[in-house]
């Protein structure tokens, strides 16, 4: 995407608050990038101009050489049908079973016969280890389970472009770990461009071969994960390390805590 | 006082907005409709869900309605005389106004909310995101389904709700009263017209239906995602349909019941 910037509209048509301005990014088949940043700096929108459910003010996205916001709207859903979403809470479709999750893609979108969608879809269940778990509605799984059988249903298709929104917020280590495991191997099985977007440094740091840092819509700080841990860039030095002080601050601009509390007059 | 007339045309800007929001929805609605009818199975699952589910209601109050018809129509009735025409009475008030009527406004109560709740929450949980990602049109495969099976299953209930107020007029007027059965029953088939009557009943229930899982559907669509947006959308449901199918309710019969 080149030179990309974006405001949410309001219904009446004016422009909202800017989330992007002027990004440039380039993601290559078969390489897994980080997109990282503190909460509201736009990293979600930017998957969401990747999707195409939002288009642009300035600037172009392409997928595949096809320029995202250009295309009609069964073309755009062509290109959808080769990208994976995997979203921050799994949103899986709750009146569904976990295999007919799964299945959801291949059914809409293909005329295969019952037993082959049974085969693909237990080859993707099996592949993030919830083949035994096929039977169950999503409210009877946890939440890192039903966020697999998302990643499950998010690659059912193959896609070419697999992108991850959080996939490791609220998770317990072991799930983590597994979690990133299967987005790197996935990822290389398929040959597919994959983007995480995340918070969470370090685990990603291992994972990931390209970061982006994205700081109040804009990009700040990039390169390869050894770059950024050797960055000397405050921001990023910031982030990597966690600390609370820096160029971004914990506290919402505020009156003097002091006064506030009605201590000093 | 400059606040008062900045917020009166901030109101209306957004009300026509949200006007031409949904008459853009109602569009896209009528183009996606071809999903619900190829995959009738998706349509079929929806009236069992929205149609099956609201019998006992509408069959419980069509009865109350009745009994309670048979009681004041008999009192009223047998001041001039003519209890006989109980029957004719009852059957007229079912069926050109009660019958779509009531079940309109239940059916916003049973339905219409359940619709627009799943609907919210699908939004919600990003279900409808999800699905627009995987290049499946949430407007085709969630709404238009629901739409259609709420059209379908509307008529079907306000028929049953006047069948069983027909029967429990009956009850009360000739079981319990000992009004004449071959006068109640005689009655009502020379009396009420089968296109005028019937016919127009059965477009009140039409339109009303359409009208109903329209807002349902739209209200859900449009809510915010959050819970206290799904419930204040559930409420507008409720709220609008109710005065949507009251107002529509007047219009209508003013078109086809004004004689001269």
């Amino acid at each position: 995407m080149e030179g990309v910037s974006f405001a949410y509209p309001t219904l009446t048509g004016a422009p909202g608050r800017k989330i992007l301005t002027g990004v440039d990014m380039q993601v290559k088949r078969g390489q897994l990038v980080a997109l990282m940043g503190g909460s509201g700096s736009g990293k979600t929108t930017i998957l969401r101009l990747l999707g195409g459910q939002v288009a642009p003010q300035a600037g172009s996205v392409s997928v595949d050489g096809h320029n995202v916001h250009q295309l009609k709207h069964d073309d755009l859903f062509a290109l959808r049908r080769r990208m994976g979403m995997l979203f921050q809470f799994g949103a899986l479709f709750t009146d569904m079973s976990v295999f007919e999750n799964v299945a959801f893609p291949l059914r809409e979108h293909t005329d295969l016969p019952e037993e082959a969608i049974r085969d693909l879809v237990l080859m993707k269940l099996n592949a993030v280890g919830l083949r035994g778990a096929q039977g169950l509605m999503p409210s009877q799984i946890s939440g890192g389970m039903s966020r697999r059988v998302a990643l499950a249903r998010a690659i059912a298709l193959d896609p070419q472009l697999i992108m991850y929104d959080e996939p490791f917020a609220g998770l317990d280590p072991i799930s983590l770990g597994i979690t990133a495991n299967l987005i790197r191997s996935l990822g290389e099985a398929l040959g597919a461009a994959s983007i995480i977007v995340t918070h969470d440094v370090e685990e990603s740091l291992q994972i990931v071969d390209y970061v982006y840092f994205l700081a109040e819509g804009k990009i700040v700080a990039q390169g390869t994960p050894d770059e950024i841990r050797a960055s000397e860039m405050p921001y990023v030095k910031q982030f990597v390390s966690g600390a609370p002080d820096g160029p971004v601050r914990f506290h919402y601009p505020a009156p003097d805590y002091a006064a506030d509390l009605g201590l000093v007059k | 006082m400059r606040a008062f007339v900045e917020g009166l045309g901030h109101g209306l800007i957004d009300a026509v907005a949200k006007l031409g929001y949904a008459t853009r929805l109602f569009l896209l609605l009528l183009r996606h409709s071809g999903t619900a009818f190829a995959r009738l199975r998706l349509t079929i699952a929806q009236i069992h869900f929205i149609g099956n589910y609201s019998l006992v209601i509408i069959v419980v109050s069509g009865l109350f309605v009745g009994f309670v018809l048979g009681l004041q129509g008999y009192n009223t009735l047998q001041r001039y005389g003519s209890e006989q025409a109980l029957g004719l009475l009852v059957a007229l008030s079912l069926v050109r106004e009660l019958g779509p009527v009531v079940t309109a406004l239940l059916f916003a109560g049973r339905a219409g909310t359940s619709i627009t709740a799943e609907i919210g929450l699908m939004k919600a949980g990003e279900q409808l995101s999800a699905m627009e990602m995987m290049a499946v049109s949430p407007i085709g495969r969630v709404l238009a389904p629901r739409f259609w099976a709420g059209a379908i299953s509307m008529p079907l209930l306000a028929a049953m709700f006047s069948a069983v107020g027909v029967f429990g007029g009956y009850v009360v007027g000739v079981v319990m009263i000992g009004v004449d059965d071959g006068a109640f029953w005689s009655q009502m088939q020379n009396g009420v017209d089968w296109l005028e009557d019937v016919g127009n009943g059965v477009i009140k229930s039409v339109v009303f239906g359409l009208a109903v899982t329209f807002i349902a559907v739209f209200e859900g669509y449009d809510s915010q995602p959050t819970p206290e947006g799904v419930s204040r959308a559930t409420t507008r449901t409720v709220v609008s349909s109710s005065l949507a199918v009251l107002a529509l309710d007047f219009i209508l019969t003013a078109l086809m019941f004004s004689k001269g």
